[in-house]
């Protein structure tokens, strides 16, 4: 027997406004502040803020009805002077009430299913290319515990992705054989894909804006996760092609900065960035420096704790690094 | 109806204060243990989360170095999972499902024992390795291989065999746990009339039967890729194997794990709830088939955990749809229990408190699951603190709430004291605010892009507030804990409690705070699920017809 409702407006209003305007002032104090995803600079990363609002938007409705509710129930129906083991009213439930909350949740389940499958394809799908603009397709490794950027022309690059603006990049992102589980993640530029060894995901992103957009790994792997950091500079893009053809001739002739940039990504996250030793020993001024094939077999073999981070490096890399090392840290 | 009790004869030596205790097969002592045990672990584990807080406070914190982190996060994780929240529960259903059932025990007593001193080496075991060669354990609690399978050292796999023994007493536990509820309820009690609780004790059992061989199935192969690398290949790819493998091994286990380690906090808020709002609980066969729906999806749902692996489409719009479908069971617990008050005559102890904090707490958490299981949002939120938050305001603010709200409730069955409520109170409130304090501003830091296990971050400005914020709140919750264990402490000379302290429905409330070792004198036909209410009734109209 259902007795009848009474919901006491007086404090179910009160209780409901204000946590509906404590929710609507937080944000708006904060600017975005982590209330949403970090502001995107891609169409996917887009897609996937829109999707998010939405969700945030039911959520916060139900919210706002589920703790709304609870809070005006406490108050409304507290002891107050009755005694202790007074009955309260023998309801046992309620077929309609049931049905009515198994099928308002699946409305909205739905509601927010269609939105993404509609979503979908704007953040999943790489755009075609189109006349005059290819889509400039790198390759991503990650190693414990740096990124390794591979362009089509041949030019290597470590940590700092640069990427013409306005220009599809697709990401086939991956990770040696040999070495642990990684995720390429720039917020700003769209969800996170893992690098998985043995295994290659592809991923996308354009960005419209030239800037420096920043990420880190996110799937731990090891003892320096936190600081495989990686960046995404959007350069215009008549500067990136010449950067990259620039890049291109160093590389060749030895004279790139691929070799700073493969001791600061690779090496001195453990060895410390003068070689002063840190969780891996010092190199700084010991004879291994001067001796290149010795270094050469340790980064193709690894010894103990340390990977064998150059296995699959070609000779121009190991040799920028070798030169890097007697240059700047020999004894 | 007189019942001859047949004490048993016990050799003299099993009766001392401690030996009692070491030999007992009594489910109450057993499930004691438990608790305690749990409650020390969780001690422990309590403490690697403080020190996590500590080394985050800052962006370039040097509470303890990263490969110490990576150890502390791990056991925080695996400690609080495998050897708190999962034990405790166990504890609780030992104590509670034969006297809730008006059984005089569980249906196997030794294999019970058996149970409880597997958990305990397994413990001793998992504490061990943090003195192994290369340390405890740092490749988090979710073992990722390659990454723990490289791991050098010992601890990786002290862990993987802590886990093993672990896995062993748990399947015991939850073979016992069916045999008990299947057979050995009191007359009268049908399945429309267990109390919910041991009804979720029921599906927690059920679920461990089905999920805990394919834990123990990877675990081996990764013990064995660990020890013989050259002969196994099962996960790294470099002889053949995949990594991906063993993921899709652990969530078959991980994601149902996490229902295991809810269900019960949600029949411990079935069985508050009514209590003090003097109801019965609104929608009882709806709650009872809800928990049956979501073991049952919770089954179906593990690849959300693996959105970012970069699973075919199609099977990323399946995991995401059936975790969609677990939130339907789930709203409709909370609205029954929301249901439930209303109309009330709601007293507000500490126990309650607890209860209605968890309805709180468990809906933001919940609502901030269907984030994570719309993949194209989890992959931005995946594995950054967002999920942090998420699992915390699952696990912490409800099963960890639940547990609380549930130990204040039956201490004075316990025990036959009361916990003050003075003290509950204080530690209700700063364990409430902590929490909030603590986790919110994480969901914050993940959608900044703040990664998880990472114990260092980059140095901005909102990163380190929310950072320092989370730290305080976690102080403040430590805080509230140490009341806890003050009221704790102090109820050995705390007031004493009747048979029926709070007036309750279900039937451990029937006999004697502590009860006999053989439970009940006798049981009374049980009439509805809330077999004390109508006891009560029957006698206030006898009492009112003579």
């Amino acid at each position: 027997m259902p007795a009848p409702v009474r919901c006491n407006p007086k404090t179910v209003v009160p209780a409901v406004a204000l946590l509906a305007l404590l929710a609507a002032a937080a944000p708006a104090g904060a600017g975005n502040g982590g209330f949403a995803p970090v502001p995107p600079e891609s169409p996917n990363a887009e897609g996937i803020t829109e999707s998010f609002w939405l969700v945030s938007s039911i959520c916060l409705g139900i919210f706002l009805l589920v703790e709304g509710l609870l809070i005006a129930f406490v108050i409304r129906y507290r002891r107050r002077n009755r005694p202790r083991d007074a009955d309260g009213a023998q309801i046992h439930g309620s077929s309609a009430l049931e049905l009515a909350w198994t099928a308002f949740p699946v409305v909205l389940l739905v509601v927010i299913a269609t939105f993404v499958f509609v979503k979908l394809p704007g953040i999943q799908d790489v755009p075609a290319a189109s006349a005059g603009r290819e889509n400039l397709e790198i390759e991503v490794i990650g190693t414990q515990f740096t990124w390794e950027y591979r362009y089509p022309n041949g030019v290597i690059a470590v940590d700092r992705l640069r990427v013409p603006q306005g220009r599809t990049v697709e990401l086939h992102v991956t990770a040696p054989d040999w070495d642990v589980i990684h995720s390429w993640w720039i917020p700003a530029l769209g969800g996170k894909i893992d690098a998985i060894p043995g295994r290659v995901n592809e991923t996308w992103f354009r960005a419209d804006r030239t800037g420096v957009f920043d990420g880190q790994c996110a799937e731990l792997c090891g003892i320096y996760h936190a600081k495989m950091t990686a960046a995404a500079e959007v350069m215009p893009a008549s500067e990136f092609d010449a950067w990259l053809e620039e890049r291109g001739t160093q590389q060749a002739d030895g004279s790139s900065p691929l070799g700073e940039e493969t001791w600061e990504g690779s090496c001195a996250k453990c060895h410390g960035l003068d070689g002063e030793g840190g969780y891996g020993p010092r190199i700084a001024g010991t004879t291994l420096i001067d001796d290149t094939e010795a270094i050469e077999q340790l980064l193709r073999n690894g010894r103990g704790n340390m990977p064998p981070v150059g296995r699959d490096w070609d000779d121009a890399q190991i040799d920028a690094l070798t030169s890097y090392l007697e240059q700047n840290l020999g004894g | 109806m007189a019942v001859d009790v047949q004490q048993p004869r016990v050799p003299s030596w099993q009766r001392g204060r401690v030996a009692g205790w070491l030999v007992t097969v009594d489910h109450k002592r057993i499930g004691i243990l438990y608790i305690a045990t749990a409650g020390l672990f969780f001690a422990i584990s309590g403490f690697l989360a403080l020190l996590i807080r500590s080394q985050l406070a800052t962006a370039d914190g040097g509470v303890v170095t990263g490969n110490s982190y990576n150890e502390v996060v791990t056991m925080h994780g695996t400690g609080m999972v495998f050897f708190v929240i999962v034990p405790i529960l166990a504890g609780l259903g030992n104590y509670l499902v034969p006297l809730m059932i008006g059984a005089s025990d569980m249906a196997f007593p030794r294999l019970n024992a058996l149970s409880y001193w597997l958990f305990a080496f397994g413990g001793i075991v998992f504490c061990a390795s943090f003195f192994a060669a290369g340390g405890a354990a740092n490749t988090g609690w979710t073992a990722y291989p390659p990454l723990s399978v490289l791991a050098q050292g010992n601890g990786q796999d002290l862990w993987i065999l802590s886990l093993h023994i672990l896995t062993l007493s748990s399947a015991a536990g939850a073979i016992n746990f069916i045999v008990t509820i299947h057979n050995m309820r009191a007359r009268g009690m049908s399945w429309m009339r267990l109390p919910l609780f041991v009804w979720s004790i029921e599906i927690y059992a059920a679920m461990l039967l089905i999920i805990l061989p394919v834990l123990s199935a990877g675990l081996t192969l990764l013990l064995l890729e660990r020890q013989f690398p050259d002969t196994f290949h099962f996960f790294v790819p470099e002889g053949g194997g995949s990594p991906i493998l063993f993921q899709h091994v652990f969530w078959f286990f991980g994601h149902p794990e996490v229902y295991v380690m809810i269900l019960p906090a949600m029949g411990i808020i079935s069985e508050i709830l009514p209590v003090f709002a003097r109801k019965p609980i609104f929608g009882y066969k709806a709650i009872a088939l809800s928990t049956v729906a979501i073991g049952f999806f919770s089954l179906l749902v593990w690849a959300h955990h693996m959105f970012t692996v970069g699973l075919p489409t199609y099977l990323n719009i399946w995991f995401m749809l059936a975790s969609m479908v677990i939130a339907v069971p789930t709203g409709i617990k909370i609205f029954n229990w929301l249901a439930t008050l209303w109309h009330g005559n709601i007293s507000l102890d500490t126990a309650m408190l607890f209860a209605l904090g968890f309805v709180s707490i468990f809906t933001i958490g919940g609502l901030s699951g269907i984030y994570l299981a719309a993949f194209p949002i989890d992959w931005q939120v995946h594995d950054t603190y967002f999920v942090v938050a998420h699992f915390h305001y699952v696990l912490f603010g409800g099963s960890v709430f639940a547990i609380l709200g549930g130990l204040f409730y039956w201490w004075p069955k316990i025990f036959g004291r009361f916990l003050s409520e003075k003290l509950g109170k204080w530690a209700f409130t700063l364990i409430f605010i902590g929490f909030n304090v603590t986790f919110f501003p994480q969901h914050l830091l993940g959608l900044l892009g703040m990664p998880r296990r990472v114990y260092t971050y980059r140095d901005d400005g909102l990163w380190e507030a929310y950072n320092l914020v989370s730290t305080i709140g976690s102080y403040v919750m430590g805080l509230g804990f140490v009341f806890f264990l003050v009221a704790i402490v102090r109820s050995r000379h705390g007031r004493r409690a009747g048979n029926d302290p709070w007036q309750g429905d279900t039937l451990e409330w029937y006999t004697t705070s502590p009860p006999p070792p053989h439970n009940f004198d006798d049981v009374p036909y049980v009439t509805s699920a809330r077999p004390l209410y109508d006891l009560r009734r029957r006698k206030r109209r006898e009492g009112a017809t003579t």
